[in-house]
């Protein structure tokens, strides 16, 4: 589904991504893990379009995805989920869902009321924020929730956008056990249904329970892959973790 | 004499409701910092007294001057779209100036510092507008519409999506949102109607000169928009009221006319420092400025 | 006659450097564009009016005062507007606000107190031009392209080589390591306001020689000190110097083929070609641009 070759970027004179290939397969959740800085959010920013290549492409369902824009790629199928809490502050819970959905843009079709919430979409949202189990009023204001909470409307939102690969960047990172397990839960019951999900995490228990493949980065470089249990065991891994 | 005064303030009122909402649908719910609302409105003015004075139809001129100055709006919107804060808003005040000097020197189009005098006021199904009392109701009736077609949007999908433009775009476009396209309707909408509202200013005034479209008539819609609260309509109305109501004693203190004038724009730049520093999401605004 | 136009170019580059280089020694410092510095200097310009035309005071004291009283006004403008409004965590947008409503609050006193009309020194009479390979140029513009050549010399040691210098450099550069080595922020903030209004005040007393003055000059003048440090690249001083040049060039250029009510609007496509293409200017030092 998702194809990396040799892909490669520089910050000023630091090699953040070094020729590193990937092949994620459909339906398979793959957990990319390594020490901070080795270069696993830079990776997805490359896939996302956040920012371009050096060297190397990218190849979704056949699609180079290379100088495409941020939103191109989201309407390929690419739904991203960030590190830090990127929400729409000022909405309320359900127009950050609406947003996720809804793709009219043609000024007459608004202003004419005609550009409606269809009764599926608005069914769709509430399938997902009744999975998602989140406390509070579907109105109420998204500055004024828990940061757990914020976290739960933002994989809705990832989850709500059409899609076919799942990109989530840390998304258990600081949040209780308790939504750690609920998240860790929601994200087989996506597998089952048939999703590609690959996440960053630092929690080694949360990437353990889920993950069918681990890919471990250090250095902006590729250090090992393969099943959990062969790669916990590598060398090469524990060195990376342990200095 | 009191009556007919009136009149003539909630004739101004209208105005500039119409010309602070459209900036809040640009500035307030898209985030974006315009500083050319004033060229838009100049654009509408001089292209609606240029073509009543050749005697086109009042529907005609209205709706050439809100389409011509939308024209503009799109226009700017390109090449500002990847400018943040500050420099988009420097970007659209350069804009407004360059659109002022333009006013201002091409005497052959305009008449430079002289101005366009005599501008026929309309005469639409019948009714002649000539009566200040119907040009109210005129007024009353176009900014009725405008405003529930702004409230409309922004209570659309694609009103929602420019509020997030707003909050962060980046995320927007992660969602698939294509934010420069957004943007760019959002300019030119708010561009139409600033047209618009330069169209009715203009048939009413029925003279237009270089002077009510300097930088310096940014400063009254500026501070409606940001005491009135950022993307809040009802508010934006209010504060209207208030400030075109309020240098109206100064009137009555007697100062010569030539103090009038910076008098007001004082009194209206002190409010706008006074509000950003007491209350800068304004009276019924909940959203702060970047 | 080609030779005339470089002449008026670099006279008015001169000009606008002075304007320019206050005015990006604040930016670059502060952050946020100050665009009341042009209206700061247009106030200068009438208080150098009113002791010298006026109150008949000798012209080399009046100027003292001037430049005095300009480096005053920028300190105050940034201890009762900018400061409280920087503890309320005010954005650069809010601040560029409250500065354009500055600007106005400016303007609109100058009219008040001096009338719209405008106003001339009448210090040194119309003075004969020194003739130069076929171009004329006076004395008094000599003169500005002295002192601002001059005053760049020493804005540059100032920066390089002073205590006060460096420390405004650190803040620019990273204002909270800056404050970790123990240099106030808030210190340098003042600092850069009396500086770069000072030196907008020596601009203010040769510009109000050189062309007559008005209350809207500042606005004008303004719009040519922002682009010339965009092109120059912003938050870099001498960069400001250098798109002060470029811009009195393709300004006197520029003329050549439009009517000269135009020149402004000149600036601001050249800012507008920058900022599309090149936002970080020439020397180019800070990042404008959004993610």
């Amino acid at each position: 589904m998702l194809n990396i070759e040799k892909i490669s970027k520089n910050f000023q004179g630091v090699k953040a991504v070094d020729n590193c290939s990937i092949k994620i397969e459909k339906g398979k959740i793959t957990a990319l893990i390594g020490p901070n800085g080795s270069g696993k959010t830079t990776i997805i920013n490359l896939i996302s379009g956040v920012i371009k290549p050096d060297y190397g492409k990218i190849i979704f369902e056949n699609n180079n995805l290379s100088g495409l824009s941020i939103e191109k790629i989201a309407n390929l199928g690419i739904s991203r989920l960030f590190q830090q809490s990127r929400l729409f502050d000022n909405l309320s819970i359900k127009d950050n869902l609406l947003i996720a959905v809804n793709n009219n843009s043609s000024l007459i079709d608004n202003i004419l009321g005609l550009n409606k919430i269809a009764k599926e979409i608005d069914a769709k949202i509430k399938t997902v924020y009744d999975m998602m189990e989140i406390k509070e009023s579907w109105d109420k204001l998204v500055s004024e929730l828990s940061y757990g909470q914020k976290r739960l409307v933002e994989i809705a939102q990832t989850i709500l956008l059409p899609h076919k690969l799942l990109l989530l960047d840390e998304p258990v990172a600081g949040v209780t056990s308790l939504l750690r397990k609920r998240i860790a839960k929601i994200l087989l019951e996506l597998k089952q249904k048939g999703e590609t999900i690959l996440f960053i995490e630092h929690d080694m228990s949360f990437t353990l329970d889920i993950a069918d493949d681990i890919i471990v980065m250090d250095a902006g470089k590729i250090i090992a892959r393969g099943k959990p249990e062969n790669v916990i065991k590598d060398k090469k891994v524990l060195e990376a973790y342990l200095g | 004499m009191i009556d007919a005064y009136f009149i003539h303030l909630l004739i101004l009122i209208c105005i500039y409701v119409i010309l602070a909402i459209s900036l809040q649908l640009s500035l307030g719910f898209t985030g974006l910092l315009n500083l050319a609302h004033v060229a838009f409105f100049a654009i509408g003015a001089y292209a609606t007294a240029l073509l009543a004075l050749s005697g086109y139809p009042f529907w005609l001129c209205i709706l050439f001057a809100g389409v011509l100055a939308a024209l503009f709006g799109y226009v700017l919107s390109i090449p500002t779209n990847k400018l943040k804060g500050d420099y988009l808003a420097l970007a659209t005040l350069g804009f407004s100036f360059v659109i002022y000097a333009i006013v201002l020197n091409w005497i052959s189009l305009t008449n430079g510092p002289m101005g366009l005098p005599g501008i026929p006021r309309p005469t639409f199904l019948g009714i002649n507008f000539s009566n200040n009392n119907n040009f109210f109701m005129l007024s009353i009736f176009v900014t009725v519409i405008i405003y529930f077609v702004i409230y409309s949007i922004t209570k659309s999908p694609l009103g929602k999506v420019m509020e997030a433009i707003r909050d962060d775009e980046l995320a927007a476009r992660s969602l698939g949102k294509n934010t420069k396209k957004i943007k760019s309707i959002s300019m030119a909408t708010s561009a139409f109607f600033a047209g618009i509202a330069g169209s009715l200013f203009a048939y009413y005034i029925t003279f237009i000169d270089p002077t009510s479209f300097s930088f310096s008539n940014l400063i009254p819609i500026l501070s409606i928009v940001i005491i009135g609260g950022l993307a809040s309509l009802p508010g934006t109305v209010f504060a209207t009221i208030i400030i075109i109501l309020l240098p109206e004693p100064l009137r009555f203190i007697g100062f010569p006319s030539s103090v009038i004038g910076p008098a007001r724009q004082l009194i209206y730049a002190m409010l706008l420092l006074i509000i950003l520093y007491y209350k800068p999401k304004g009276f019924y605004g909940k959203v702060n400025l970047e | 006659m080609l030779l005339q136009v470089l002449i008026n170019g670099i006279i008015a580059g001169s000009v606008y450097s002075l304007v320019a280089s206050g005015f990006s020694l604040i930016y670059s410092t502060n952050k946020f564009v100050h665009f009341a510095h042009g209206a700061v200097i247009a106030f200068s310009s009438y208080i150098l009016f009113l002791l010298f035309s006026i109150l008949g005071i000798n012209f080399w004291i009046s100027s003292l005062l001037t430049i005095t009283f300009t480096s005053f006004l920028g300190y105050f403008i940034n201890y009762f507007i900018y400061k409280p409004l920087r503890k309320k965590k005010a954005s650069a947008s809010i601040l560029l606000i409250a500065s354009l409503a500055l600007l106005i609050i400016i303007e609109s006193l100058i009219i008040i107190f001096f009338g719209a009309d405008v106003k001339t020194l009448n210090l040194i009479k119309v003075s004969e031009g020194i003739q130069i390979m076929g171009a004329i140029i006076t004395p008094l513009q000599i003169i500005i392209i002295f002192v601002s050549v001059i005053l760049f010399i020493f804005l540059m040691y100032f920066m390089k080589s002073t205590k006060l210098g460096k420390a405004m450099r650190a803040v620019a550069d990273n204002k909270d390591v800056a404050e970790i080595v123990g240099i106030s922020s808030e210190n340098i903030y003042s600092w850069s306001f009396i500086i770069g209004s000072g030196i907008a005040g020596i601009g203010a007393i040769l510009i109000a020689l050189e062309q007559n003055i008005e209350p809207v000059m500042g606005t004008s003048l303004m719009i040519k000190g922002f682009t010339a440090s965009v092109i120059g690249g912003i938050g870099s001083v001498p960069g400001a110097v250098l798109g002060s040049y470029i811009i009195g060039l393709v300004e006197n250029i520029g003329i050549m083929f439009l009517p000269s009510g135009y020149k402004d609007a000149i600036a601001f496509v050249i800012l507008f070609i920058f900022l599309f293409f090149k936002p970080n200017g020439i020397l180019g030092v800070k990042k404008g641009l959004q993610k």
